[in-house]
């Protein structure tokens, strides 16, 4: 089997993995660096949607306090405080190098200087952004400054595990496959940075792209590594619906919401009334997926199964010039945004959870570093719009410093257990030997129907329950899966989509297990035999570690309130 | 929206096993779809391959227009299949098959190695002209904002370079996406590479035949075919202008009796950002190898500058390819008409017909033929000829331009396009690429 080694690996091309990579570049260009990514160079992954923009203080009179005190409330008080606090803090050089050094350049006043817009639940208006499609610009960016730099891109590769030493408590590089030759290699490094993005594409309706399948997440799970809120899955209220299409759930964004668009149900009723009267849609996403999704289940569903949003009243032209890409892309399935209601459903969007990392982004195993959604804690129960991509700046950023640090040291690469690899890999082509057995397609498909009736938006006890054991069920018959028909190994995409369904049913069982354990309702969490939120039953994260049956073992403790208390948490 | 009767389409899509190889081939499939206004190719291709062949390959990854990923010749034009809906297709057929001149990894999976190594070879990377701690105090209304307006939104799909005619016809063409990004950073006053890239360019900008087919194909509706032009005008105005302070080196270069030929002075109505030529900062990060490609390009790029014209492609040697618009007696003097012109183009995989209209001017005096792109040169929209007002006129910003070619009003930034005419044997040919 081919092997790399280097001193750097990155495992993912996001907004994490690309700030990292070149943080880690100039911090010393000495370096060796490898990113293993998925997609084609610079096209996989949520950074690269990012519609609504990047959260930062720009402006003297907003300050880093107030963007903290604005997160830890989105995040209902449960966040890692020290890892917001440093979200907030770095967001600022972050967001000036994107534009000095990277070329970056975001939508300006009419005097020139950086513009910033409202978002929903910030105090101030502080979101950087480039028209609505302010992730192709930091992307496209970034990646061209990747280019540039001396660091090695391997396209189109998937990582498939994280490889550990014999004591399982360093990690020494991850075994991954070339998706276009359909060949194993191993990378072995230093250092290992997972940046995948999570990406909860293991419900009905999703936000990301198809390409992301929880692959970060499942892979630091397997390896043993710490993770944290993992109950914590963020709905966006508005995931177009377009029956039957693989468009489905892409999103409409908040910022419509926020110029003042509204929702109805079947009865034409703006529902908001009756759940948040005050805020009505400009409320938090958790409270207005789960108003929608309570509506729908309630029967007040419109024609398409979702309810229907309202945005012509705010005038055709004034839409069509503040939300083109919004726009263009209802226009392009018939539907008119800028005068008409739009059929939307609250979709599966973003990962508050993940593996546990300081603000050095060290996780729970050596040699192993964590940046973006794929580690938890800085959003707690509720992430605000534009601290996604953010965060995944943020901590890719100091990421690679860490790294680059990290490698002042400890500049030995170590050698991965051979048997380990020969073992996994024998596990992953399985399923070309048999002749009989279920397909991958039908078993994700079961999988995203059960997760979203079982452990969406609205959950009880009963059918979390039941999801644990259906989890196993089907991961049962993932192991008997054949793939006669699909071809060689080469570009075998229903074979890559098999393999998608091990890190989705490890995720699907940090979520529902994690779901089980918080019996109260909080943020994106919410329980319908436990409707309130209730801050007597004490501020905690639920911690887990995979156990030996594969199970996770959970354990909860008090959140670490070092800067500011839930003076004022509202629902 | 909703309520269309189901339908059944003959979708043929191009196979090709790289476990076999060969030259690949047509399968083909029928599928029934509920709602085609509702169906994307892209959904078309996940359901043939769930539901009648799991060993379909092609591409994609976000599934509405923003990664790029999922490019290809859909109907004989190239188009992203999350963006393409099934209802728009006109035709009981659906031919789907992968980008040209890119090398196939699998059915509709290209190698897309070709299109990065060229965007890089055009050095198409911002680099600070200077330190900066603050991002630079830049208007939205200024000029180099609106020269390059929504052309960073590039989603490098590689659409524009598979109907480009010319990209594979000269190894050092960087071709329409590469040379936009370089337009871009060109035009942006922060950037500090502006001669290296301008000298990395240059020569490129005179393969394009100005076929415009780039910009129609483009799905973020860019125009590859404005930024080559204002890369061409800025040259000629930087570094052929006499008593220009740019690139002393390139200008000793020169032959001596070098001024810029007529035709590449730039037009009044330039696009050249009021910006002072930066001075370079430090190269520590630049690869060695790009210092000396420069030399030598910047030598074959002035060779190329001296001896074109801006619409003198001829000037280089190619397969010369005339074109019959008709009987020269259909166009008589005094007059302005429409025609249209058909010919087969060949490239990786097919010969395909471009048909486009073009408009033929036989002016009394002297007595000759103009025959004009029909293309406005502002964002490339299709011009028509009005009788009345005996304009050009272009509907999409309201260029207007003479019967002589040249702007009247709005906002086209140089004269219409013209192409090379010969009259044989009664009938008037133009030269296509
Ligand atoms: C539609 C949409 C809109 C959004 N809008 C906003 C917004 O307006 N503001 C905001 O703040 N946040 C927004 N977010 C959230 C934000 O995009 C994400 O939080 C953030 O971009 C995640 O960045 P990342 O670098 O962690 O991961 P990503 O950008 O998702 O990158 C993940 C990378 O990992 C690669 N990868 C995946 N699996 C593997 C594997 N096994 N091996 C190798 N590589 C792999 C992928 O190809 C990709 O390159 C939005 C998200 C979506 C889906
Ligand atoms: S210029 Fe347009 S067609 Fe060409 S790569 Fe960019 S987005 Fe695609
Ligand atoms: S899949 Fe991303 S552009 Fe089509």
């Amino acid at each position: 089997m081919k092997k790399i080694r280097t001193d750097i690996l990155i495992i993912g091309m996001g907004g994490a993995a690309q700030l990292a990579a070149l943080n880690a570049f100039d911090a010393n260009p000495d370096l060796n660096i490898v990113i293993v990514t998925k997609a084609l160079q610079g096209k996989g992954g949520c950074s690269r949607m990012v519609q609504g923009g990047f959260n930062v203080v720009l402006n003297s009179a907003d300050s880093h306090e107030k963007h903290l005190r604005d997160t830890l409330k989105g995040g209902q008080y449960i966040n890692n405080q020290e890892l917001a606090k440093t979200l907030v803090e770095q967001a600022t050089p972050t967001i000036k190098e994107m534009e000095t050094r990277y070329g970056c350049f975001f939508d300006r006043y009419p005097d020139g200087t950086v513009h910033q817009k409202p978002f929903a639940g910030q105090s101030f208006d502080r979101t950087v952004h480039k028209g609505d499609l302010t992730g192709i610009e930091i992307i496209s960016r970034t990646t061209e400054q990747i280019m540039k730099r001396d660091i090695r891109i391997l396209e189109e590769c998937r990582a498939l595990d994280l490889l550990a030493d014999t004591t399982g408590r360093e990690i020494v590089g991850a075994l991954c496959v070339d998706i276009k030759q359909g060949d194993f290699f191993v990378v072995e490094a230093a250092a290992t940075l997972v940046a995948t993005g999570g990406g909860p594409t293991s419900y009905r309706f999703f936000a990301p792209g198809p390409e992301k399948t929880l692959d970060g997440m499942g892979m630091l799970y397997r390896a043993g590594v710490r993770m944290v809120d993992m109950e914590m899955l963020q709905f966006h209220p508005t995931g177009l619906i377009v029956p039957g299409s693989v468009v489905a759930g892409s999103l409409l964004e908040e910022g419509l919401r926020g110029a003042g668009a509204y929702m109805l149900n079947s009865l034409g009723e703006r529902y908001m009334q009756r759940y948040d009267p005050v805020k009505m849609e400009r409320t938090t996403r958790d409270v207005m997926s789960r108003s929608s999704f309570l509506e729908m289940m309630a029967g007040r569903d419109c024609e398409h199964g979702g309810v229907d949003m309202m945005a012509a009243h705010l005038g055709a032209e004034f839409v069509e010039k503040n939300f083109p890409g919004m726009y263009t892309r209802c226009k392009l399935f018939g539907y008119d945004l800028a005068r008409k209601p739009v059929p939307v459903s609250p979709a599966a969007h973003f990962m508050m959870g993940g593996a546990v990392i300081d603000t050095a982004c060290h996780t729970s195993l050596e040699r192993l570093f964590a940046a973006g959604e794929d580690a938890g804690g800085v959003h707690g129960a509720n992430r605000l719009g534009g601290n996604g991509i953010a965060d995944s700046c943020v901590y890719g950023r100091q990421a690679g410093k860490s790294m680059a640090q990290y490698l002042k040291q400890e500049r030995g690469i170590p050698q991965a257990d051979e048997r380990q690899i020969e073992h996994l890999a024998a596990n992953y082509l399985a399923p070309f030997a048999r002749t009989s057995g279920p397909s991958p397609l039908t078993l994700r498909d079961e999988l995203r129907e059960m997760n979203w009736t079982h452990v969406g938006i609205a959950r009880t006890e009963e059918k979390l329950q039941q999801a644990i054991d259906i989890i196993e069920k089907i991961h049962e018959e993932v192991l008997m899966v054949q793939l006669t028909g699909t071809g060689g190994r080469a570009y075998n995409m229903v074979w890559q989509d098999w393999i998608a369904l091990f890190n989705m049913l490890d995720v699907s069982r940090m979520i529902s297990a994690s779901a089980l354990q918080r019996q109260e309702t909080r943020g994106a969490h919410f329980r319908l035999d436990y409707p309130k939120q209730d801050d007597r039953y004490g501020l905690f994260n639920i911690f887990l570690n995979r156990g030996a049956n594969g199970k996770p073992i959970l354990e909860k403790r008090p959140v670490a309130l070092k800067y500011m208390r839930p003076t004022d948490v509202v629902n | 929206m909703a309520n269309h009767a189901p339908k059944t389409r003959i979708i043929k899509v191009f196979r090709y096993d790289p476990a076999v190889g060969g030259p690949g081939h047509f399968d083909r499939f029928e599928l029934k779809t509920d709602d085609e206004s509702l169906t994307t190719i892209l959904d078309v291709l996940i359901r043939l391959q769930k539901t009648q062949d799991l060993s379909l390959a092609f591409r994609y990854a976000c599934r509405v227009s923003m990664c790029g990923s999922c490019g290809m010749v859909i109907n004989g034009r190239e188009a992203l299949a999350c963006k393409t809906i099934l209802a728009d297709l006109k035709g009981e057929e659906v031919t789907i098959r992968p980008l040209n001149h890119f090398p196939v990894v699998k059915d509709l999976v290209v190698d897309m190695e070709p299109f990065f190594r060229k965007y890089e070879e055009g050095l198409t990377y911002f680099h600070a002209a200077r330190e900066r701690s603050e991002p630079a105090i830049i208007r939205p209304d200024s000029r180099e904002r609106r020269v390059i307006e929504s052309s960073t939104e590039c989603i490098a799909c590689g659409c524009c370079v598979s109907s480009c005619t010319m990209a594979n016809w000269h190894k050092d063409y960087l071709g329409p996406a590469a040379l936009n990004r370089v337009f871009t950073l060109l035009a942006d006053s922060r950037d500090g590479l502006h001669e290296e890239r301008l000298a990395r360019s240059l020569g490129s900008c005179y393969h394009c035949r100005t076929e415009l087919n780039c910009t129609e194909v483009c799905p973020k509706e860019i125009s590859a075919t404005r930024a080559i032009k204002y890369i061409q005008r800025l040259a000629a105005k930087e570094v052929l202008k006499p008593g220009s302070t740019v690139r002393s080196d390139l200008r000793e270069l020169m032959p001596p009796q070098s001024t810029a030929p007529a035709a590449l002075t730039p037009e009044p109505e330039d696009l050249l950002p009021a910006v002072p030529p930066p001075t370079l900062a430090s190269r520590r990060e630049f690869l060695s190898r790009t210092t000396l490609g420069i030399a030598a390009l910047t030598i074959v790029f002035l060779g190329g500058v001296l001896a074109a014209t801006a619409l003198a492609p001829t000037l280089r040697k190619r397969p010369e390819k005339w074109v019959d618009v008709g009987q020269a007696e259909d166009f008589p003097a005094g007059s302005v008409k429409t025609a249209q012109i058909r010919y087969p183009v060949k490239d990786g995989f097919y010969e395909s017909t471009v048909s486009k209209p073009v408009f033929v001017s036989h002016q009394e005096n002297p007595d000759q033929f103009t025959v004009f792109n029909s293309r406005c040169t502002h964002l490339g929209c299709m011009l028509h000829w009005d009788d009345g007002k005996n304009l050009f006129i272009c509907d999409c910003h309201g260029g207007q331009f003479k019967p002589d070619g040249v702007v009247k009003a709005g906002p086209p930034p140089r004269s219409m396009d013209r192409y090379l005419t010969m009259v044989q044997d009664g009938h008037l040919f133009v030269q296509e690429a």
